[in-house]
């Protein structure tokens, strides 16, 4: 029982959180294909976007499981320090936002500039339309990729953990796209900048707890220990959002990659 | 190629966003390995167990100080427009 609650903890909630901001981004993509152009081809393209993702995961989801006893060190290095990289590249850019110098994100905006881009390159007469189903298919596969590395990452503890954040990831797809077709509009309601804050806070403590491991560290507490990094995680992002808010008050409203 | 192009920058974008990051984070786990494989051939248990905690410590430096010079920049350029 415990077992089951951990796994459901580490691998099938940070699974579904990450997953709801990715496919709520994908949602938008699609829905303005789909209102702009026909649902024949986004539709076609969003299942083969799930296909491709389906065997990124299989081809390489499956052999980490198979043989995680073999490599299991190596294999928490790797798996740590991806986490690593991608946490606090999320930490990150939740913080800036959370401070106001890096714009949130804003579906509502994206929505309407998917379809002025989709309209302006014109309709076409055949029954069977290329440009949806090619938008389509990159929505889904393109933000689909980081769902696959954070399942992949997360399940890669071996156990029931990849079937966890299989499942995570699935029910995170099922509620956006029943919220989706419910709503017919884009779910910027949807607190994805939080959403971001509380993944990249626990993909980085699962990287730093796993990381250790695989350098031959034995926690004091054991899997405990994972809630005294979390709580060090959240007080720094803390601390950090308190020490922008002095250097820039108002924010400073500008470009992500410009700075 | 212009799909394939755009996939890699995905990939590579999963990881890499702010180079100081991802080189400090890089950097960091090789020097808690390096402590690590020293207190092996030391055989020191305590040095070894002390890498965990020590490695929490440089990626929260690191990510503070990243934001610290991010929200410098960020206000520089704001009073400069």
């Amino acid at each position: 029982m415990n077992a089951a609650l951990a796994t459901l903890a580490i691998a099938a909630v940070p699974a579904f959180v990450a997953s709801v901001v990715e496919w709520v981004e994908a949602f938008t993509i699609v829905l303005a294909v789909g209102n702009t152009r026909g649902w024949r081809s986004p539709i076609w393209g969003t299942l083969g976007g799930l296909g491709t993702l389906a065997v990124i995961v299989g081809v390489f989801g499956t052999p980490l499981v198979i043989y995680q006893e073999e490599v299991k060190q190596s294999f928490h290095i790797v798996v740590g320090v991806l986490l690593l990289l991608f946490g606090m590249r999320w930490l990150r850019k939740a913080i800036l936002r959370f401070a106001g110098i890096v714009a949130l994100h804003d579906e509502e905006l994206i929505y309407q500039r998917e379809v002025a881009e989709l309209r302006a390159a014109g309709k076409t007469l055949d029954r069977w339309d290329n440009i949806g189903f090619w938008f389509s298919y990159k929505a889904v596969l393109l933000e689909g990729l980081e769902v696959a590395f954070i399942v992949i990452a997360l399940g890669a503890q071996g156990g029931s953990a990849l079937q966890a954040a299989v499942a995570g990831a699935l029910a995170a797809f099922i509620v956006v796209l029943v919220a989706g077709s419910l709503l017919h509009k884009p779910l910027a309601f949807v607190p994805e900048n939080f959403m971001k804050f509380v993944v990249g806070a626990m993909l980085t403590t699962f990287g730093i707890f796993w990381g250790a491991e695989g350098l031959l560290v034995e926690w004091p507490l054991a899997d405990g220990t994972l809630l005294i990094i979390l709580a060090g995680v959240a007080l720094t992002s803390f601390v950090s959002v308190r020490m922008l808010a002095l250097i820039a008050p108002q924010g400073a409203r500008v470009a992500a990659r410009n700075i | 190629m212009n799909f394939l192009a755009a996939a890699w920058e995905q990939v590579y974008g999963l990881l890499v966003e702010d180079g100081q990051i991802a080189l400090g984070t890089l950097a960091a786990f090789i020097a808690c390995g390096a402590i690590s494989a020293l207190a092996g051939n030391l055989g020191s248990e305590s040095l070894r167990d002390a890498v965990g905690p020590l490695l929490f410590v440089l990626l929260m430096t690191l990510l503070l100080v990243n934001l610290y010079t991010t929200g410098r920049k960020a206000y520089a350029k704001r009073t400069h427009l």
